[in-house]
């Protein structure tokens, strides 16, 4: 871990939200909310598309950590505030980095700075500001 | 202002709690882990989980999260079927604020999940555009069968007056 150091800057996680893949989610977490899928029902609330469950952000960020720092790696703590809605068929990006290093009797504890935009031709934050801390077993 | 009222003060301190009628299993572990397009073999892979120190693969921290799953009622008219507090504030929007968690101990397959919700706080502000604002906060503790504690969650949920008549 001596290579990471308060300012590494953590590889981005870019993922593209299709409604499959928030059925998918609806279905995995058991959150059958029409909000997320059901066209007549936001017809009627004047939302233009399916609105993305914020809380699949969460795992993007400690997707983006644990693909970083590897198999030995435990996501310990993370926080987030939600700032716009995203909308079906729209790309997020995860990007982060260190703000703190410490060794500790159980490993490497590394914390970041995270913020989940969307990108593209409405770009804006999803959520942030998000952090995050990671154990990294020796 | 006028959004919280006492009955909602009173509310302070109530919990909600909900057990899974089964573990967690192998099979709701991998259908969260491909739906977030995340197939890590720590999550699918019980060989991979065990070369990195686990007794079997574990759940992607966030899977824990989500308490519908533990949910016996049925579904509302909005087709929802999960914890609510059952909070109703005519001519309001609501929104979520944010979520903080902390993950504990890593989620095993033959864990059985209680969620332990309380609502800790409700305040009420309003913004420098004069809108009225609710702002509740839960807290949830995930344990298992053990009375581990797994992780626990703190969330805001935030209602915002539409204005026009109350």
């Amino acid at each position: 871990m001596s290579e990471i150091t308060v300012g590494t800057v953590v590889p981005a996680l870019t993922k593209t939200i299709e409604l499959t893949d928030m059925i998918a989610y609806a279905g995995s977490t058991w959150d059958w909310h029409k909000l997320h899928y059901d066209g007549e029902y936001l017809a009627q609330k004047k939302i233009p598309k399916p609105v993305v469950d914020g809380q699949i952000f969460g795992a993007y960020l400690v997707q983006q950590l644990q693909d970083w720092l590897g198999p030995k790696a435990f996501v310990t703590a993370l926080d987030f505030r939600f700032k716009n809605l995203v909308f079906a068929g729209e790309t997020i990006e995860c990007t982060a980095s260190v703000t703190a290093v410490e060794q500790t009797p159980d490993g490497t504890l590394i914390t970041v700075a995270s913020e989940v935009g969307v990108v593209g031709e409405n770009a804006r934050v999803a959520a942030g500001p998000c952090s995050a801390t990671v154990l990294v077993r020796s | 202002m006028g959004l919280l009222t006492d009955e909602l003060r009173a509310r302070i301190g109530e919990q909600a709690v909900y057990t899974a009628p089964e573990p967690v299993g192998r099979a709701s572990i991998r259908y969260y882990a491909l739906a977030v397009g995340d197939a890590n073999p720590l999550y699918l892979d019980a060989s991979a989980a065990q070369a990195a120190g686990y007794s079997d693969v574990i759940a992607p921290p966030t899977w824990i999260t989500e308490t519908n799953q533990y949910m016996t009622g049925s579904r509302n008219a909005e087709g929802y079927m999960g914890h609510g507090w059952g909070i109703e504030l005519p001519n309001t929007r609501l929104v979520r604020g944010g979520n903080s968690y902390t993950f504990n101990k890593a989620i095993h397959p033959d864990d059985i999940v209680t969620a332990t919700w309380e609502i800790v706080d409700a305040t009420e502000r309003t913004t420098s555009k004069g809108t009225d604002m609710l702002i509740v906060t839960s807290s949830a503790t995930y344990t298992n069968q053990r009375g581990e504690v797994l992780a626990t969650n703190t969330e805001s949920l935030i209602w915002t007056s539409m204005g026009g008549a109350a």
